[in-house]
């Protein structure tokens, strides 16, 4: 399963339109409003590699912001096809995808998000995209001043959990497999790779260093967690977190780590598709049941929870933080209340004591 | 529909519904219908669990169960006309089907509580839950002490299953009923459920109890309980919320680290307080 190869940069653009043959090719492309998004590629030499962390997480091409789920076929006030029963047919994607360009931060979201959609209920939709996507991530040579995965462990390479991973090593990549699709994907394509040598490895091993000594934000998220566990980070703080955020949801757009969504019913002239669609705790309206009576009615109860989500339930439960440290949020959040920023700020009320 | 293919419906894919044929409609209270849903007889479910019931083009809602399984294939289904999806339900007809998928949750721990003398106090349709549970509790005398039900409602009228009351005394269960505003021909007690605890002639610390009902009536007769002297992990109550999913995904019912629909609908007072649930 583990191997290591070099792969030269000349033969990208081939390996790529290989891949693509019996998959579809998704990779970081600039947009009309020259923002990066993963999109279906269409000329690879337009595939924008060494792009700013901002790139939304391609969490999109495992569960949709909008996402067919189950269709009824037929007129409602029609009589069912047999007794009790009617065709509803599952609308469950079965694409076959090869991902290009992924960050580490994204890859490491793959543990914990397996975890909770494929536990004890298994989310058919989620393990169906999963199971035909092919993840090739990217080494971050050049992190962001927003990264901070240094400190979680979830970048700038990785060990362990990716398919393929490439690291830029100038005119060439040092390319190593990490999972059985990957080692045979490669393999399939063998004439393309050759082994590393010893320069290989040292040149590897130079980009690690460099690429760790660029970053500007070292954020851990244990000692946070034994803050708000031994009780220092009291409510008036989560008031202050409160009273500053505008509700947009952009964090929980952009986390590749949020999931709660919603699920609703398109009624159309001949049949109805229930559909699901991103939904975030952070709304108002989110627990609201049909009496009227709204759970968690209080903003401070939806931007705690939010936190607490991430920082002690996720480690509670599934055996890892809420957060991989991409700094999405952060770049997003127009409040200033985004996960690196409040857990500096908790792990401050250690030191300067609750004052704020 | 045979219960294997249910079976593997469900293995395939969590989020697809089958269908019961409505059998019989009872109105209990105003906007409140009892429907009996003839599924398969080999579909088992346990009181304190429920079951996603869906209309298609309006949705889906989570339903508790307010019958046993082994009652001749039917199950019952107590619901109040609250939302889009329940106003759809209530305007189905008997022959019709209903879309469900479950049973979800963790039930009742029934065998916790054997042999003791049980409390269940009742508020409105909060009844519904609780009614498996009571008659388990009528058809199983050696598994329970003394077993009293508290049940209180708005108004006679607002009343469920008034009609059963007799049998479940009959059934050795001494019910005493009360309400916020009564009328003339109302001879229960008047006030709230929890003015009724010098009803129960039990000794608090060695009984448990089961509640359901509004949340600031179950927050209420919780504390109660507690400091007329039964331990909470015996306090034993069953929540609702908003859910979409029913199976540890969407998000909506999650309270506390605890997921109302996986880790509930059934927490004792002990996780309530622990997890800071309600």
């Amino acid at each position: 399963m583990k191997g290591e190869w070099i792969l030269d940069k000349n033969h990208l653009s081939y390996w790529l339109r290989q891949l693509r043959k019996d998959r579809q090719l998704i990779g970081p492309l600039r947009d009309e409003g020259r923002d990066i998004v993963f999109r279906t590629v269409e000329n690879i030499h337009e595939i924008v590699l060494d792009c700013p962390a901002s790139l939304p997480s391609p969490k999109e091409f495992l569960f949709p912001q909008y996402e067919p789920m189950l269709r009824l076929n037929s007129n409602p006030s029609s009589p069912p096809l047999r007794k009790g029963v009617r065709a509803v047919e599952d609308l469950t994607d079965k694409n076959r995808r090869v991902i290009f360009g992924v960050r580490s931060c994204d890859i490491s979201t793959l543990g914990l998000l397996d975890k909770f959609y494929l536990g004890k209920y298994r989310d058919p939709y989620y393990e169906q995209r999963r199971k035909n996507t092919l993840f090739i991530s990217v080494v971050c040579n050049n992190p962001e001043p927003t990264c901070f995965c240094i400190g979680l462990a979830t970048g700038p390479y990785l060990e362990k959990g990716f398919d393929i991973q490439l690291t830029d090593l100038g005119d060439r990549y040092f390319l190593q497999t990490g999972s059985a699709e990957g080692a045979r994907t490669v393999r399939s394509m063998a004439f393309l790779f050759r082994r590393p040598t010893k320069l290989d490895y040292e040149d590897q091993y130079e980009v690690f260093l460099s690429s760790k000594a660029g970053f500007q934000k070292r954020i851990g998220l244990e000692g946070v967690r034994q803050m708000i566990l031994s009780g220092r980070v009291k409510d008036d703080f989560w008031q202050w977190v409160a009273g500053r955020c505008f509700e947009c949801g952009g964090c929980v757009y952009e986390c590749p780590l949020c999931t709660c969504f919603t699920v609703t019913d398109r009624v159309y002239p001949d049949g109805i598709e229930r559909v699901r669609l991103w939904d975030t705790c952070l709304f108002k309206g989110f627990t609201r049941m049909a009496g009227g009576v709204i759970p968690n009615e209080k903003m401070v109860l939806r931007t705690k929870r939010w936190y607490y989500h991430k920082l002690i339930h996720y480690p509670e439960t599934l055996g890892d933080f809420g957060c991989v440290g991409c700094g999405r949020c952060t770049i997003t959040c127009p409040g200033k209340i985004d996960m690196a920023t409040i857990a500096t700020k908790i792990k401050g009320l250690a030191l300067n004591g609750d004052g704020e | 529909m045979n219960s294997n293919l249910i079976a593997r419906q469900a293995k395939n894919n969590i989020y697809l519904p089958f269908n019961g044929r409505i059998e019989e409609i009872i109105p209990l209270a105003p906007d409140v219908g009892l429907f009996r849903v003839r599924v398969e007889s080999q579909l088992t479910y346990s009181p304190g669990q429920f079951f996603m019931v869906s209309v298609w083009g309006a949705g889906e809602v989570p339903i508790s169960v307010a019958s046993l399984p082994d009652e001749g294939g039917v199950l019952d289904l107590c619901i109040r006309k609250a939302g889009m999806v329940t106003t759809a339900i209530h305007s189905l007809q008997t022959g019709q089907s209903i879309g469900l998928r479950g049973p979800y949750g963790n039930g009742f721990p029934l065998e916790a509580s054997k042999g003791r003398d049980i409390v269940v106090v009742a508020g409105g349709i909060g009844i519904a839950p609780l009614r498996p549970l009571i008659h388990w509790l009528i058809r199983n005398p050696d598994k329970a002490g003394q077993v009293t039900l508290l049940y209180g409602s708005r108004s006679p009228e607002d009343m469920v299953f008034r009609d059963e009351i007799e049998k479940w005394r009959e059934g050795g269960i001494n019910v005493v009923l009360t309400v916020d505003k009564g009328n003339e021909k109302w001879n229960g007690h008047i006030g709230l459920v929890t003015g009724l605890w010098h009803e129960v002639r039990t000794d608090f610390k060695k009984a448990a109890a089961y509640i359901c009902g509004p949340e600031i009536m179950i927050k209420a007769a919780m504390r109660d309980l507690f400091f007329l002297g039964m331990p909470d992990n015996r306090i034993i109550t069953t929540l609702e919320a908003h859910m979409k999913c029913g199976v540890g995904k969407c998000g909506h019912c999650y309270a506390g680290p605890k997921y109302i629909c996986t880790d509930g609908p059934v927490f004792s007072y002990e996780e309530i307080k622990k997890h800071a649930i309600l």
